[in-house]
């Protein structure tokens, strides 16, 4: 009950923001990486009992990728291809825990967004990408909270009660 | 903070441009949109229960609403920078006040808050107040912690929490997303008086509320 490929789909959309501030052929080359490490990953045999490691390491490299939308300069090589392998770890093993593999066919795809968010930048428009960056880290922020609080608050009265 | 009445020659470069909202404010939707797809397609995970749950939260309060809406008008009324920057600022500082809530730590009377909060961001529209970046930031930020706390501390333990996260965070943007698109009807001729005219309801709303929190 973990949001099946959802998490995996929110890291490739925050990787494909952060990428869209980096050189096109090294975006390429990241994608790559990416596709490349997720399936390699996915298709190993990941314990279930990575389970909260694995998640934690999903949101915090969904704030990590998303805040570098807000970075004025362009992403350097390096660090392009380090965050798609990092975005690739963490997308394949939430994968690898999910029931079906087919997740990987649904989350990947979304990293594309990097054409728009790079377009997007080159026509100075940017801000509608830093909006979306500021709602990933919310709902990551939110979600790793969520994951070590053994139980919310629940259906208690409402302040307007 | 300066008053001056928006949609006049004073305006300045602040102002807001209705060609601004073009891509800029399609991004996040489509993107946004986009992303909760997977939630309906993959079955048996509970996650449409949590999404639906997390995007009908901030809806459910009339009083949420209006501040929520209300940060977005504001922010068409102050242009740039920050016709953007509140809406980044709201929904990041309200999942702050959100995770003080879910571990249920002490906070200043949170109706207050929260009833204050419409009545001031009503205020401020109604007023056209060209606050300075960092005193609207502040504002802003304060009162989305009182409405991220009151989330917080009402969230429900049965929701898939990455479905209710992104449910919750984007319905909360989708709404200032709203403010801002009724916002540019201050291009409109009598758009100002119509825009100025729906934040003195807001101010009835936060007086009714706040006078409601205070007992009166």
């Amino acid at each position: 009950m973990r949001g099946g490929a959802l998490p995996g789909a929110l890291l490739c959309v925050a990787l494909g923001l952060g990428l869209a501030s980096a050189r096109e052929k090294t975006v390429v080359l990241g994608l790559a990486v990416l596709v490349v490490t997720a399936s390699a990953i996915a298709l190993a045999p990941v314990p279930q009992s990575w389970s909260d490691i694995v998640f934690l390491g999903c949101w915090i490299s969904i704030i990590a990728s998303a805040a570098i939308v807000y970075a004025p300069w362009t992403l350097e090589d390096k660090a392009a291809l380090a965050l798609s392998l990092n975005g690739g770890v963490w997308t394949g093993a939430l994968i690898a825990l999910a029931p079906s593999k087919l997740g990987l066919i649904h989350a990947l795809p979304f990293s594309l967004c990097t054409w728009p968010g790079a377009w997007a930048r080159r026509r100075g428009e940017a801000i509608g990408l830093k909006v979306l960056a500021s709602w990933l880290i919310g709902v990551a922020a939110l979600a790793a909270t969520l994951q070590f609080l053994p139980a919310t608050p629940g259906y208690g009265p409402d302040h307007m009660d | 903070m300066t008053r001056r009445i928006a949609g006049t020659s004073q305006e300045g470069p602040s102002a807001p441009r209705p060609g601004l909202f073009s891509a800029a404010t399609a991004l996040p939707i489509v993107f946004g949109a986009a992303a909760v797809t997977p939630a309906y397609a993959h079955s048996g995970t509970g996650l449409a229960d949590g999404f639906e749950s997390g995007f009908s939260h901030p809806l459910t309060g009339v009083d949420h609403l209006l501040a929520m809406v209300s940060v977005g008008i504001w922010g068409a009324f102050l242009g740039r920078p920050l016709v953007y920057a509140l809406p980044v600022i709201f929904p990041l500082i309200m999942v702050g006040g959100a995770i003080l809530g879910m571990f249920s730590l002490p906070m200043p009377p949170v109706e207050l808050g929260i009833a204050a909060s419409v009545l001031i961001l009503g205020l401020c529209i109604c007023l056209a107040i060209q606050a300075p970046v960092w005193i609207a930031c502040a504002i802003v930020a304060i009162f989305a912690v009182f409405h991220g706390y009151a989330h917080g501390v009402e969230l429900p333990s049965a929701a898939d929490p990455v479905g209710y996260s992104v449910g919750f965070v984007l319905a909360t943007g989708l709404l200032h997303v709203l403010g801002i698109g009724i916002g540019l009807l201050n291009a409109l001729p009598t758009g100002v008086l119509v825009t100025r005219s729906l934040g003195g309801a807001v101010v009835v709303a936060g007086a009714w509320y706040l006078a409601g929190a205070l007992g009166l």
